[in-house]
């Protein structure tokens, strides 16, 4: 059924974002972000095998070029973090501080 | 149709249903392990559990090119190369962030995250439901969603491309800064 | 033919506004390097205003070929503001007043223009004192042309403007900044009247009726005569700020701070005229309410008294002009109130003459005795400025009203309007300040020209301004000599041409006398002129130390103590009050509120700062807490 599918990609959106907001550790952080990206792939894929249609493949590889894209850039702020501060912790920038 | 041919057909579904159940099962225990284990080499091959079970949805889905492209570029390119980071940074135990209450904030989060997540499950649960048999008539195959690409989805396409042009300059850019200081 | 003159209309007051820009501009860019050469600013100068006297005669000339009744022509250079149904264009308009006061402000203004680049010679910023007569002269016309009292008022504020840069133009000396200081604010008052005014007449006729002179005239009649009281006695108290009557005038002789041209034009020839110009322009309303013009004349003729009595005991050449400008400004408003407009507005034409001729006069001997304004240090000028005594005592007899000068028709036909509309007592005051007059005029041109030099080193170094500045003077001259003759009285054979050509544009009482009340009227105004000229030649001509003051005449010499009265009732209240309310009012009344929302603002920001703590994390779980409770929202929505 496409509905357990969904259920699914809901399920693996809500831990993606769980993993944001409760991780400190950047390259957790990215990949949960990584996860909440396929978890959009997942929905993709299944509404297109409900409606048999294959924009939503299309659009689902164009996701994962854009992911691939920013794991490129991610990763390079990543190291400029560890360049700069040599810890990989989120809350070391906190210039918006009030 | 004859009798033997509509056990097959039931089996195959069946099968195809304990199918998906045991890949959703290890993609959820591979995020949920992302989300939990402390190190981040750890969290990653849990998720490359997850991206790998992922990619057998696909399959069950009929995204012949989707399995492939998620397997050789998501669990093999982009998760090498994350590992791959990783490892250059080498990491040790203390460099680790000291996460105090990251209990708390996994549950507090839980609990923010579950209206979100059941409104969408009350909506996924609207639409009409239909079955995942396998389609054979080359639904998802290379050629047919290449044909939707360049067709379709040409201008997308080629701004794709442009963007990963761009990624790759900017990532020489930021990664390859000189003369900044510790 | 019409479109050409619509054209000009346009152009006329154009002209002297470029020339400002263009001069200021140019003096601002060059003012911290070198200058560029006076001869350069003069051209410029003197280009805007010459073109546009030019294109003012040919207005007039088209205007003449035109039948008497169409005698109006309209040009709207743009849409300035429409609300709803209002509409307001900046129009210009040209009909037989309006092209009047064109042809002497243009004329007049070219002149002293030209005189000013001699008198202005030394001057450091010589550059800027032609940018605000240029844009002096560009504001007047605009009051002059303007097609509705909207414009109007645009010039009218103009001008107030330009004078008070130019009285304040020596800004140096402290004095002359509080006396543009006090042009400027004693204007404000008059002009907040004429605003009252305006807004009254459109709340009255012009919301419905379009707010132009021609549709205000054709229906001026909607307007119920209570109002139009209203409306004439405010926009007359516009006209007592601008034009210095009574109890506004004081403004006047404290502006004679300014450069000597600047009095000769803004403050004798041109603005100070506006306020006639404008109660003639608004004679439909006028000839509605006699009271109004009754008390316009009454006004008119007491600051006639008044500042001549002021201008017999003046030491300073220019405040001797100066009170008598004021004194001629309210004979012409005696002339506009007793609903002679022509002849009010004939007398605003030949004193521009006169007044501009004296007071250029006037600058020439400043100038020729090295910027010495008190007349008792003067004496015996005429051997060494024979030109400027000739040209003055032409001016001084055509102020006098000696006939056959300019200064008698004008004087006259005010006079014998008064007499004949019924106006004895102005009439009988009139004759009284016409003596006063001549006695005042006569005594500064014996004290000044006659008798004994009494500066004997300044006198030996007094010499004849260059031809830059005697030429304008002669030709001011013969203006004043001739002006009269314009509208020679019927009396004598004439046409009156003046009245028949502003007939048109206002609405004259003509007064129908016999011919021997007139001989009657011009026997008593001769009469008045000997007896002052004589008791000035026996007092003067043989030239007298400077008097000391005593009794009546020290009282009038200290202009019966005015300035320190309103200073009294008037300033120093007001300064206090203001001193009051800002000692007090403001810091606990007006601040109290605005300090409390400030503090309440303070605190609910340091409350908030909790929230900000600068981690991306805790931002990415306020946005997941606000899509929550959206999300808990919709749920309940659904079924």
């Amino acid at each position: 059924m496409i509905l357990n599918y969904l259920t699914l990609s809901i399920v693996l959106f809500c831990l993606g974002i769980l993993g944001v907001i409760s991780r400190r550790n950047v390259f957790t952080v990215f990949m949960s972000i990584e996860l909440m990206l396929n978890a959009a792939n997942l929905a993709f894929i299944s509404f297109s095998r409900l409606h048999v249609s294959m924009d939503g493949h299309v659009l689902a590889l164009m996701i994962i070029a854009v992911a691939a894209a920013e794991a490129a850039l991610a990763l390079a702020v990543v190291i400029l973090l560890h360049k700069h501060k040599g810890v990989l912790d989120t809350n070391i920038f906190s210039l918006l501080k009030g | 149709m004859t009798k033997k041919n509509i056990r097959k057909g039931a089996l195959d579904i069946m099968f195809a249903e304990w199918l998906f159940f045991g890949l959703a099962g290890l993609s959820v225990l591979g995020a949920i392990g992302l989300i939990l284990f402390r190190h981040p080499m750890n969290g990653a091959m849990s998720f490359v559990v997850t991206l790998i079970s992922l990619a057998g949805l696909y399959a069950l889905l009929s995204a012949k090119l989707l399995f492939a492209v998620q397997l050789i570029v998501y669990a093999g390119a982009i998760m090498s190369l994350i590992i791959f980071i990783i490892m250059f940074l080498n990491i040790q135990e203390h460099d680790l962030p000291d996460e105090e209450g990251k209990g708390l904030f996994l549950l507090g989060g839980a609990v923010v995250i579950t209206p979100i997540a059941l409104f969408l499950y009350k909506i996924v649960k609207s639409l009409p439901g239909s079955d995942t048999k396998i389609i054979g008539n080359g639904f998802g195959d290379v050629r047919e969603v290449g044909l939707i690409l360049f067709k379709n989805w040409l201008l997308p396409f080629e701004i794709v491309s442009i963007l990963l042009l761009v990624a790759l300059v900017g990532a020489v850019v930021l990664a390859g800064k000189k003369g900044v200081g510790k | 033919m019409e479109h050409t003159a619509q054209f000009y209309l346009g152009l006329i007051p154009l002209m002297p506004l470029i020339g400002a820009v263009v001069i200021g501009l140019m003096h601002v860019m060059t003012c911290r390097g070198d200058r560029l050469p006076n001869k350069l600013y003069a051209v410029l100068a003197c280009v805007g205003p010459v073109v546009s006297c030019i294109m003012a005669f040919q207005v007039f000339a088209i205007l003449r070929t035109l039948p008497v009744e169409h005698r109006i022509l309209v040009h709207n250079a743009f849409t300035w503001f429409s609300v709803g149904e209002l509409k307001i264009s900046m129009g210009f308009m040209a009909d037989p007043l309006s092209a009047l006061m064109l042809l002497f402000v243009t004329f007049i203004g070219s002149l002293i223009h030209v005189y000013s680049i001699g008198y202005m010679a030394d001057d450091k910023t010589f550059a800027k004192f032609f940018a605000y007569m240029n844009l002096f002269l560009g504001s007047m016309l605009i009051l002059v042309l303007g097609d509705g009292p909207v414009v109007m008022f645009v010039g009218w504020e103009g001008v107030g403007l330009c004078s008070y840069l130019l009285i304040s133009y020596y800004n140096e000396d402290q004095s002359n900044v509080l006396a543009g200081n006090k042009a400027f604010i004693v204007n404000r008052i008059g002009d907040l009247g004429f605003v009252l005014g305006m807004a009254f007449l459109f709340w009255g006729i012009g919301a419905n009726n379009g707010f132009d002179y021609v549709s205000l005239r054709a229906n001026a009649h909607l307007l119920p005569p209570a109002m139009t009281l209203v409306v004439c006695l405010l926009l007359f108290v516009g006209a007592t700020g601008k034009s210095a009557q009574i109890p506004l005038y004081v403004w006047l002789p404290d502006a004679m701070a300014g450069p000597t041209p600047v009095s000769a034009l803004i403050h004798a020839a041109t603005m100070v005229t506006a306020g006639v110009y404008m109660v003639a322009r608004f004679s439909f309303l006028y000839a509605h309410v006699p009271a109004a013009g009754e008390i316009v004349a009454w006004v008119g003729i007491l600051t006639a008294l008044l500042s001549a009595i002021y201008g017999m005991f003046q030491d300073d050449i220019k405040k001797v002009l100066a009170y008598s400008t004021v004194s001629q400004l309210g004979y012409m408003f005696a002339g506009v109130g007793v609903a002679a407009y022509s002849a009010g507005i004939f007398h605003v034409f030949t004193h521009a003459f006169f007044k501009a001729l004296l007071f250029l006069g006037a600058g020439s001997v400043i100038y020729a005795m090295h910027h010495e304004q008190n007349i008792w240090k003067m004496g015996g000028l005429k051997k060494k400025l024979p030109i400027t005594y000739l040209t003055m005592l032409v001016g001084a007899l055509a102020l006098s009203g000696c006939p056959p000068f300019s200064g008698f028709f004008s004087k006259d036909e005010i006079l014998f309007s008064a007499y004949a509309n019924g106006f004895k007592g102005i009439w009988m005051i009139g004759v009284l300040v016409a003596g006063m007059t001549a006695y005042y005029t006569f005594r500064m041109i014996f004290v000044v020209f006659w008798g004994e030099p009494k500066n004997k080193s300044a006198y030996d170094h007094a010499h004849e301004p260059p031809a830059v500045m005697t030429v304008p003077l002669i030709i001011l001259a013969v203006g004043a000599l001739l002006a009269g003759f314009l509208n020679f009285p019927a009396l004598f054979g004439g046409h009156q041409l003046v009245s028949q050509w502003l007939a048109p544009s206002v609405l004259d009482h003509h007064p129908h006398a016999e011919a021997a009340t007139e001989w009657m009227a011009m026997g008593a105004s001769v009469a008045a002129f000997i007896i002052g000229i004589s008791i000035a030649f026996v007092k003067f001509a043989k030239g007298v130390e400077m008097p000391v003051f005593s009794g009546f005449a020290k009282f009038a010499y200290h202009k019966f103590y005015v300035d320190e009265l309103y200073d009294f009732l008037l300033v120093q209240p007001y300064k206090t009050i203001g001193a009051m309310i800002w000692e007090h009012f403001d810091p606990d009344v007006t601040d109290g509120p605005r300090k409390a929302t400030a503090f309440l603002y303070g605190m609910a920001g340091s409350a908030f700062k909790v929230i900000q703590t600068g981690y991306v994390r805790m931002y990415a779980i306020y946005m997941v807490i606000g899509l929550s409770l959206i999300s808990l929202l919709i749920s309940q929505t659904l079924n």
